[in-house]
């Protein structure tokens, strides 16, 4: 017995020897390195002497990251994207070409994966674009990267996606908000909305929900709203711009791009047009405006919109208080305003309302930010399908006022209501009046009140 | 050259190991071997009798010692950098994914282990007088492999690590009056958290480990002491058994023991004490039956370690560690599932919190420490044993076939499904 053993031993330590060895090569030649073996012979292509040819080849392989704290990730994209930045690798292939436009948006201060998703720890293919088991953040398709404007542009226009505002608004003026909450405000019919983006559904399966909810997601309470195919586009680029998550000061604090239109509004908030005039057209206390950034330069007005008495000791403009963008967006309005803005204005302005129409006004406000037209509709005309509650649909809001007193509607706004039933064994109807109270104040309630009422046909009308 | 010569026999005093005194004193002037005899008997090296488990467990608890520690220059312990530092060793650290699969799958072996040598000690009786509180020592190390499994199963904060604990410390938790509290202070607050992290962390990496390496000190100690490795007693010739001799006791005072004649040899404190040892012992005709343990014994303990090390390896090149998306207490996978080995108790959980919760492993931890001495039998032979038997084969069996329901035949809603439900759904 025993002869056998030292020689099974060796074997076997042989075999551990090798398996050592496949780790060690396994681990030494990740695809990384490949790629940037051919970064390099591209880039000594281009060198014009020998030595840096040399130089260049001589590069020592090592990964590349971006330490992104500020938006909580670790990019190491450009460990094989190594031409991101280098505008000579314009016309190079896939994965070294250059990122044209990117500018301010560099990669250094911004990584690549908040626009692109991905998986930013990653270093082999497969893995970092994301399409692997449990990564839920998959490389975003061509077209829906742009949504990605919206996680730290959460305001204002952002130029070059207008799916992003018309998403937005569409959120406002359907009403989703009656059965989504987004941050804190809105029903709880349906899912709040709140970090919709870090959910993590794809973008195909958010633009078809929107355009049939009920095939998609079968049992669903949502109505079809008939969206058109653009709509249902911009919608989703809003939804898959809604997360939670922290961005950090330094991407959230330009979150308002200075545009002409956020200038614009600017310039009617502050009222301007009371001293100033465009063109001819408005006050002459102050300084006509028109072509104003040629007469000076936007530093100068800058200075201006800071403190008027530095520039203009003496000057009775006031001092406004306004942050960097709000005045670059001012001089940015400045700079293209004509005559015709500043008649718009003025004619915008002259509009007075009565006390009353305030009130109603405020009470239609109350209406879309609260998201009643997302079941009662924008005209109050109602209609939207509600299988088995009396009527088979969500009521009309134009007649409440044959069937209730104001003070039964508040009631009624205040603790919800649950449909009466078409057939008592039916199932539940899947909308129902939430209760508002803890979401609107009692003011909100009786300028909603006042809105409704003012719109009441009367009966021999709409007979 | 003679500096060279000199330097090497200041290290290794002994004659050479073509002699017979060089092979004992290679045994026992060496602090790592002098835990062998220098001599075993040639039954104790049978394959089949033991299946060298022990060792394989011990061996897979070096592979875990040293893997444990490489890896713990790459971990922090608090969230979410540790769920970032997985993917670290997976994408950045040389050999990092090597290095945590071997010692995610050394685990998993160590735990199947530590229960297949279990039941072999069952199954030859090898719990019984001298043996009784080195099975106790067993049943501990295998509730600390749990715990160190337990405890190094939440490191990775991923979705598997962060709901397996949630369940598993559920399960914990139904126990009554301390159950709760349990829970708490394991988890450092009601949920699992930063908290339970750091908690688990100094458990899996300190704490746990120390107990294991004392007790097993305790473990290889006693095996000496009992008597050796355990071998197939019953099979001894009849006649060393016959003559009994009294034992353990001096002239007026009443006998300890009274034992077989085969047991009757004295390893006296020569002058200091009288009586003899409660342990079996090597009767002169076996005496001649044993073998030196170099190279017989140590050739094949050395083997075994390297199959050990060799299989883990490789199927470590090939399988990687799980990885799942990063905790998230607001996403609850449907179903959750506790670790593997507590999943044959989530499945009795699910019929009856109190069952799956309490009895069932109360009286499963009770029952195992108690058996060596409820057992009365002395008998080793297994057909005198048939009901130890059978009852010891029910309570595996039942055991296996519960964690085999609960790993492959659960599905949403801890609902019966197939257990293809689970590839198809991999793969989707």
């Amino acid at each position: 017995m025993g002869r056998k053993l030292p020689p099974i031993f060796f074997a076997l330590s042989m075999l551990a020897l090798v398996l050592i060895v496949i780790a060690v090569w396994q681990s030494s030649t990740p695809s990384w390195k490949n790629y940037q073996r051919q970064y390099f012979q591209l880039e000594a292509q281009g060198e014009p002497n020998a030595v840096a040819k040399a130089a260049v080849l001589a590069t020592p392989p090592q990964i590349h990251q971006i330490l992104l704290p500020g938006l909580q990730r670790v990019d190491r994209c450009t460990t094989c994207h190594l031409g991101v930045d280098d505008p000579t690798m314009k016309n190079a292939p896939e994965p070294f070409r250059y990122h044209s436009g990117l500018a301010p948006h560099v990669p250094s201060k911004f990584g690549c994966t908040i626009c692109h998703g991905g998986q930013g720890l990653a270093t082999d293919v497969k893995d970092a674009h994301g399409n692997v088991p449990f990564w839920q953040d998959p490389l975003l398709a061509k077209d829906y990267i742009r949504a990605s404007c919206g996680r730290c542009h959460k305001e204002g226009d952002v130029p070059g996606v207008p799916e992003l505002t018309e998403g937005r608004r569409l959120f406002e003026t359907e009403g989703c908000h009656g059965c989504h909450k987004l941050n804190g405000v809105g029903g709880s019919i349906g899912p709040d909305l709140t970090a919709e983006g870090a959910n993590h559904r794809s973008p195909e399966w958010l633009e078809h929900h929107f355009l049939a909810p009920n095939v998609v997601s079968p049992g669903s309470a949502m109505p079809n709203f008939h969206f058109t195919r653009g709509q249902a586009r911009a919608l989703t680029y809003y939804m898959l711009s809604l997360t939670n998550a922290d961005m950090g000061s330094y991407y959230s604090s330009v979150r308002l791009i200075p545009s002409p239109d956020y200038g614009r509004q600017l310039f009617v908030e502050k009222d301007c047009i009371v001293c100033h005039s465009i063109g001819g057209v408005g006050a002459k206390v102050g300084p006509d405006l028109l072509g104003v950034i040629k007469r000076h330069s936007p530093a100068w007005l800058d200075e201006q919109l800071i403190n008027p008495q530095l520039v203009y000791p003496g000057s009775t403009m006031p001092e406004y208080d306004l942050d960097t963008n709000s005045r670059k967006a001012l001089v940015a309005f400045m700079a293209t305003a004509t005559a015709r803005d500043a008649t718009e204005i003025v004619a915008h302005r002259s509009n007075k309302l009565t006390p009353e129409d305030v009130a109603i006004e405020a009470g239609k406000r109350d209406f879309a930010r609260f998201g009643c037209a997302g079941c009662h509709g924008t005209e109050l005309q109602g209609g939207v399908p509600n299988p088995n509650a009396q009527g088979g649909q969500v009521p009309s809001l134009l007649h409440v006022s044959d069937d209730y007193t104001k003070d039964e509607i508040i009631e009624i706004i205040r603790n919800g209501k649950v449909p009466p039933l078409d057939n008592a064994a039916g199932p539940t109807p899947p909308l129902y009046m939430p209760s508002w109270k803890k979401l609107m104040s009692d003011e909100d309630i009786h300028k909603i009140v006042e809105y409704l009422w003012s719109k009441q046909q009367k009966a021999k009308d709409s007979w | 050259m003679n500096l060279f010569r000199e330097v090497w026999q200041s290290i290794v005093r002994r004659d050479p190991l073509s002699t017979d005194k060089g092979k004992s004193e290679l045994v026992f002037h060496n602090v790592w071997l002098h835990i062998h005899p220098a001599k075993v008997k040639k039954e104790n090296l049978r394959f089949r009798y033991t299946f060298y488990l022990g060792f394989i467990t011990f061996f897979l608890f070096l592979i875990l010692l040293t893997t444990g520690i490489a890896l713990m220059f790459y971990y922090r312990p608090y969230p979410p950098v540790a769920y970032q530092d997985m993917k670290d060793l997976q994408f950045v650290v040389f050999m990092g994914s090597f290095l945590r699969a071997m010692h995610r799958w050394a685990a998993h072996a160590m735990v199947v282990c530590v229960f297949l040598h279990m039941c072999r000690v069952f199954y030859t009786a090898s719990y019984k007088k001298p043996r009784q509180f080195n099975w106790v020592v067993g049943v501990l190390l295998l509730l600390l492999t749990l715990g160190l499994s337990f405890t190094g199963y939440l490191l990775p904060w991923d979705q598997l690590a962060y709901w397996a604990i949630t369940v598993g410390t559920n399960i914990g938790s139904y126990a009554p009056i301390i159950g709760g509290q349990l829970r708490e202070i394991l988890l450092g607050g009601h949920t699992v958290g930063e908290a339970a992290l750091i908690r688990f962390y100094v458990l899996h990496v300190a704490i746990l480990p120390s107990l294991v390496i004392l007790l097993t000190i305790v473990h290889f100690w006693r095996i000496r002491k009992d008597g050796g490795l355990s071998r197939p007693l019953w099979k001894l010739k009849a006649k060393k058994t016959e003559a009994l001799v009294t034992i353990g006791a001096p002239a007026d005072v009443a006998p300890l023991k009274t034992v077989a004649a085969s047991q009757d040899k004295t390893y006296g404190l020569m002058e200091v004490v009288t009586g003899k040892p409660i342990f079996e012992t090597i009767t002169p005709e076996e005496e001649e039956d044993a073998v030196f343990s170099y190279p017989y014994a140590f050739f094949r303990e050395a083997i075994a370690l390297m199959v050990t090390v060799t299989s883990i390896m490789a199927i470590s090149l090939y399988f990687h560690a799980p990885l799942e998306e990063m905790a998230n207490p607001a996403k609850t996978p449907n179903p959750a599932k506790a670790p593997w080995y507590f999943l044959g108790l989530q499945e009795l959980v699910s019929h009856s919190a109190l069952l799956g919760g309490v009895v069932a492993p109360a009286l499963m931890v009770l029952a195992l420490l108690a058996i060596p001495y409820f057992d009365r039998n002395p008998s080793r032979r297994p057909g005198d044993r048939k009901w130890a038997i059978w009852l010891f084969t029910i309570f595996v069996v039942a055991n296996l076939v519960l964690i085999v329901i609960g790993t492959f035949f659960r599905g949403p809603g801890w609902a019966f499904v197939p257990p293809w439900v689970h590839v198809v759904a991999r793969a989707e």
